[in-house]
């Protein structure tokens, strides 16, 4: 986890507070249809210099990267003076790094990457920063800072550890506290992080013991079989904190099926259906934690930035930071208004 | 050797034991040390299962778990042997479910209510079949490159009509099918739909001129050729069975997942060939059985049952999958040998 | 015989398989320079007997001793370093690889130890070929590309390129046209002449008259005769030693009258295809047997599967029973009363992995079934009767086809025919892999199909079937009917002078007398 504290060192440095505060400003509480699409000011709301943004992103084959799109597009469309170039998504590290090549071609003023995997990709975030282009690496980080000007991203080891606190808090009365886990691709380095985070928080807690583990994969049909399993497998149990909320959609059927609704649920990432059955308040799932596709709509906001050659209202500083780790909030019923309109579907 | 006269004609049609030639089986006892080869990997498996987690594995909720689970990969895998036994492949079986379980799932289907979405679902499916079947049998297009194809473009269309997102669905006569009150004798429907599947699919195969095609082709299509079988149709008609199992496998999932994704059927053309190989069926067609290929997938949800179980995670869970395959293959490798 | 000691000396080599008793202490020797003959019908252990000598099979008994030195032929390699190469009947070649990559294939001539010096090994390629005959075959080529004549050239030519003493030939002209079979004669001819020993194995009898020395007979794993004289051995006596019984290549007796006037069944009026044969006329009647005779490449497949409708024709007509038949459809042709039994069986015809009732009921299956369901004991019921029919052995048509012997496979596809209650049966080299003691039995078969009313349209490389089994016979030349006339008008010499154009009949071998004369 070496790498995971380093970073966070250099967030808590500096960043994590000013994240705070800019974030704020980026994804605002007025509710509108379209998420993230706010009206909060955020460089300079007055138009200015015309900036060209190429963004790249993977294929929106998931509720939160097609999330993650539309954020990107309808925050754009909001500046009279940002003009989008957005790519075909794809998840073929090749083929992005084609598309990657063009946008540099047509010698954009601003990228923004949402790599389909970062370490592949770090090169040719290299080729574009050495061509004088600014890059923002949006959450999947290059392997060298080198690669861009800014990155900003969702805090994997936070989710887990604000899930894992929520939870502790919730059963820190109850002894011998049975605790259990779903978790996403068991390949990916995030789902990693996040199952740290989530061991980290409840170390606090010696009360309560995590008895059981499965990965799905991030798609209904996996959270619905995995959670059977584990039902089955664990005839009681106080609390499940399930990674991602579109595999959630699953695992909550799972649940109805096994007609089950003696634990609390936790879900991950912020969809809306997790919003609204929060709200509603009738089932297991009582919180979600956050890992903002919002990002999306900030990234276009920096890029804007850097493209003006201003800093961030907001911030003392000239220019805008290097790096921006996004708070993973815990979103229950005390709150679930304020986020209602960032769900995605 | 022995005669046996047969019975002019048995009024039943079932074929007693006592009729049959010892040659004939002979040929049975081999393709039942097979199936026997495999029942004795289940019962391995349910062995180590119950010891390992006695109050959890045998369980009879555990047993309609298991089956539940196996029942959409099961329909598909029973397409999927049709087809293997002819000689084919079809590896868009996987993107036939997504496509189907999604189109089948929009807001505007979900409006004409459970009979929209079973038709919509096995419609899709046998559409995308029948774009299968012209392309192979009419098309003379090979059928890896064919259900490749249509594996591409299924799943962009799913990824299209989806455009990402999960579709949840709101017909309560679809989301009460995996209740406990729908269950008909402690059996879930789905698993029903699943044993109906099986059970048609071994007499078509075994008791059909259909089946006798499907093998006759798989075979030896020149000689079914020159034998007067129209071995494109027959090629043709397999797809579609194989897209039909796809529709129906999709309206299981709906049900079972209560929605629509485009992720849907991940990797099922693999778990499918998989199940059918393990089960004895022929890579290069012309010999294989229901009966195993339905044992194959019983044998691979069993696994994925025993590690949730016993909190295996997913990387010993992928490596014990490879290592079944291998052991199955070679299992029979050897019963085939000592018994030719 | 040469006195000294032989090349290769073989004694009491037994090789069991579980189940089987493939060899039974079998004695062979084989001199330097002569060509020895291994006679036997399918299943006597032939195969085995070369596999053993090739390396391949490790006998579980016996001696073998090579130039006076026991030996051990532990692998292919081993027989291979020796000086024994083999060429096997079903061509071992790599379709995908040149010529000269075939014949070089395992001892690539290299530079460096493992840089291949592709054009060291097609000069010698080429000389190979030369040596064989054929220079025009280009050593680049793919041998995919090439007829079977030619790979078999090319399989040769890989057994030269070592340095050999001793040729196995396993039915080296079984694929090859009379003019082929001349050049593998001429090549045979010169290898002994170099000292080199051939062990040739043929089921063509006059073959081995032609150029065998001598002759060593199989039959049921045991050499029942070893080092005839090939040349003067009765051909009775060779056969009762093969069989077992004194069965003779007969043909069974023709109708007194031809019925020549009867209404024909079949008819080909004008029946062409670019570039195969020329339009055909031909007619034939129930209870006739009517023959094609012609080389390899003269058409005779092609025109009965373009009948078929395997194939369609550029022009023509077929007529059933008066009623024309839609072109280009096997399905039509079958329903109209057609019966095809092809030339290569495993591969055309039968389902190799099923019973013999599967394939016998293949084209009938409608016949069991309502509405798609086959009702299995009638189709077991009707499979057996037609089976019986044609004394089909062993009498039980549950047992997988693959075990039978060739010419009772070649039973099961008539039984398929006479089920389905076919009106014309197109048999094409009905005989081929079939022993010559089952082949008298084949040809009464088909003689009784015809007299209970079945039209016969047969084609035959070996004249003197033809000859023997048809009524009345085409003789073919390059896709042309050149000649037609009743059988017994004809000889073999008139029709091998027909077919080779004029060219002395002499060159082709004259039939060992006695054989192929119709019995009546």
């Amino acid at each position: 986890m070496a790498h995971v504290t380093s970073r966070r060192g250099l967030l808590f440095g500096t960043a994590a507070v000013s994240a705070g505060a800019l974030l704020a400003g980026c994804t605002s509480n007025e509710s509108s249809e379209e998420p993230a699409a706010n009206d909060q000011p955020a460089a300079d709301d007055k138009p200015g210099k015309e900036v060209t943004i190429g963004f790249a992103g993977p294929q929106a084959d998931h509720g939160w990267l097609n999330a993650i799109n539309e954020n990107a597009k309808s925050r754009a469309e909001k500046y009279e003076d940002v003009t989008l170039e957005i790519t075909e998504g794809s998840n073929d590290t090749a083929q992005q790094i084609g598309q990657i090549e063009t946008l540099i071609n047509k010698k954009v003023d601003v990228l923004v990457i949402l790599p389909a995997d970062g370490k592949a990709l770090t090169q040719v975030g290299l080729k574009a920063m050495r061509a004088g282009i600014p890059v923002v690496n949006l959450d999947r980080i290059f392997n060298s800072p080198q690669a861009y000007r800014c990155w900003i991203g969702g805090d994997n080891y936070g989710m887990g550890l604000n899930a894992g606190h929520y939870i502790g808090e919730k059963l820190k009365d109850k002894p011998n506290a049975r605790v259990i886990e779903l978790a996403g691709v068991d390949s990916l380095e995030l789902t990693r992080q996040r199952t740290q985070g989530f061991d980290d928080a409840l170390k606090n807690y010696p009360n309560i013991k995590k008895v059981a583990r499965q990965a799905a994969d991030f798609t209904v049909e996996s959270g619905q079989a995995k959670m059977a399993q584990l039902l089955q497998a664990q005839s009681k149990f106080d609390a499940l904190w399930n990674h991602d909320d579109d595999q959630g959609v699953g695992a909550l059927r799972a649940i109805e099926q096994a007609g089950r609704d003696d634990f609390l649920m936790v879900g991950g990432a912020g969809a809306l259906s997790a919003f609204q059955a929060i709200k509603k308040d009738d089932g297991v799932l009582k919180a979600t934690v956050l890992y903002p596709p919002t990002m999306a709509a900030s990234a276009i906001d920096l890029a804007r930035a850097l493209g003006q050659g201003k800093g961030v209202g907001g911030l003392a500083e000239f220019e805008i930071p290097a790096s921006l780790t996004l708070y993973s909030a815990v979103v229950d019923k005390d709150n679930v208004d304020q986020y209602m309109s960032t769900g995605f579907k | 050797m022995t005669q046996h006269v047969s019975p002019p004609r048995s009024g039943t049609g079932k074929a007693t034991p006592a009729s049959e030639p010892p040659a004939w089986r002979a040929l049975l006892f081999r393709a039942d040390v097979r199936t026997f080869s495999l029942l004795g990997v289940l019962a391995a498996l349910i062995v180590i299962g119950g010891i390992t987690r006695p109050d959890q594995f045998l369980d009879t909720r555990n047993l309609q778990l298991v089956l539940t689970q196996a029942s959409v990969i099961g329909v598909v895998t029973v397409g999927m042997t049709f087809v293997i036994i002819s000689g084919g492949i079809d590896l868009s079986v996987g993107a036939i479910v997504a496509l189907a379980s999604v189109w089948a799932t929009t807001v505007a289907t979900q409006e004409y209510g459970f009979a929209g979405i079973l038709f919509t679902a096995v419609i899709v499916g046998v559409g995308c079949g029948l774009v299968n079947g012209v392309l192979i049998a009419y098309g003379g297009m090979v059928p890896f490159i064919a259900t490749l194809a249509m594996l591409a473009s299924a799943r962009g269309l799913a990824l299209l009509i989806t455009d990402g997102k999960t579709q949840i669905v709101t017909v309560d006569g679809i989301l009460n099918l995996t209740e406990r009150d729908a269950y008909v004798l402690g059996i879930p429907p789905l698993v029903l739909v699943f044993a109906a599947v099986t059970i048609i699919g071994w007499l078509v195969l075994n008791r059909t001129t259909f089946g006798r095609r499907t093998v006759a082709v798989g075979g030896n299509a020149e000689a079914a050729r020159l034998a007067g079988i129209d071995v494109r149709r027959q090629r043709l008609y397999l797809y579609l069975l194989s897209g039909l199992c796809c529709g129906i496998a999709a309206f299981l999932l709906i049900a079972l997942s209560g929605s629509g994704q485009n992720t849907n059927g991940n990797l099922y053309e693999l778990d499918a060939i998989a199940a059918a190989i393990i089960g004895g069926t022929l890579l290069s067609g012309g010999r294989g059985t229901i009966i195993g290929s339905v044992l194959g997938v019983l044998i691979f949800t069993t696994i994925t049952n025993i590690f949730a179980l016993n909190n295996l995670q997913s990387d010993v869970q992928q490596i014990a999958k490879g290592a079944i395959i291998v052991a199955a293959v070679l299992v029979q490798r050897r019963t085939a040998s000592t018994t030719t | 015989m040469a006195p000294e000691p032989p090349l290769l000396t073989m004694s009491g080599i037994t090789k069991s398989f579980p189940g089987v008793r493939a060899l039974d202490g079998v004695d062979l020797d084989v001199q330097a320079g002569e060509v020895h003959c291994l006679l036997g019908q399918n299943g006597a252990g032939k195969s085995t007997l070369i596999k053993v000598l090739a390396g391949a099979h490790q006998p579980d008994d016996g001696t073998i001793t090579w130039r006076g030195e026991p030996v051990t032929l532990k692998s292919p390699i081993a027989a291979m370093r020796l000086g024994i190469a083999t060429i096997y009947q079903e061509l071992d070649l790599v379709e995908g690889l040149s010529v000269a990559e075939n014949v070089h294939l395992g001892h690539e001539p290299t530079a460096a130890g493992f840089v291949v010096r592709g054009k060291a090994a097609k000069e010698s390629t080429a000389a190979l070929l030369g040596r064989l005959g054929h220079p025009e075959i280009d050593p680049a080529r793919l041998v995919g590309d090439l007829s079977a004549a030619h790979q078999q050239i090319v399989s040769m030519a890989r057994a030269l390129s070592h340095d050999v003493r001793l040729i196995v030939m396993d039915e080296p002209s079984a694929a090859l046209d009379p003019d082929e079979v001349d050049n593998l004669f001429r090549i045979v001819g010169d290898l002994t002449a170099d000292g080199v020993a051939v062990v040739y194995i043929s089921h063509r009898l006059e073959e081995i008259r032609r150029i065998g020395d001598r002759v060593t007979v199989l039959k049921d794993g045991r050499a029942v005769a070893g080092g005839l004289p090939a040349k003067s051995t009765p051909t009775r006596e060779v056969v009762a030693l093969m069989t077992g019984r004194n069965v003779e290549y007969v043909f069974p007796e023709r109708p007194p009258a031809p019925p020549a006037d009867g209404t024909p069944v079949l008819q080909v009026r004008g029946l062409a295809r670019d570039g195969e044969f020329e339009p055909l006329d031909l007619e034939v009647r129930p209870g006739e047997i009517v023959g094609l005779a012609g080389l390899v490449g003269s058409g005779r497949s092609e025109i009965l599967e373009t009948i078929y409708g395997a194939r369609k024709p550029s022009a023509g007509q077929v007529l059933v029973e008066g009623r024309p038949l839609r072109l280009g459809s096997v399905r039509a042709a079958v329903r109209a009363g057609l019966g095809l039994a092809p030339e290569e069986r495993k591969a055309q015809a039968l389902l190799m992995l099923e019973s013999v009732t599967r394939n016998v009921s293949v084209s009938s299956m409608s016949r069991f079934a309502r509405g798609g369901w086959i009702d299995r004991g009638a189709e077991l019921a009707a499979a057996r009767t037609a089976t019986r029919e044609l004394s089909l052995r062993p009498d039980n048509p549950s047992v997988p086809v693959r075990t039978l012997s060739g010419g009772n496979q070649q039973k099961a596809v008539l039984a398929r025919w006479l089920l389905r209650g076919c009106r014309v049966l197109l048999l094409d080299e009905p005989t081929r892999g079939v022993d010559v003691g089952a082949r008298a039995e084949l040809y009464a078969v088909v003689r009784r199909l015809a007299d209970e009313g079945l039209a016969v349209l047969l084609v035959s490389s070996e004249v003197p079937e033809v000859l023997g089994l048809a009524d009345r016979v085409l003789v073919l030349r390059e896709g042309r009917v050149v000649h037609t006339a009743p059988a017994r008008e004809l000889d073999e010499h008139r029709v091998l002078d027909l077919v080779m154009e004029g060219s002395p009949v002499a060159s082709v071998g004259s039939p060992v007398a006695g054989e192929g004369s119709p019995a009546s």
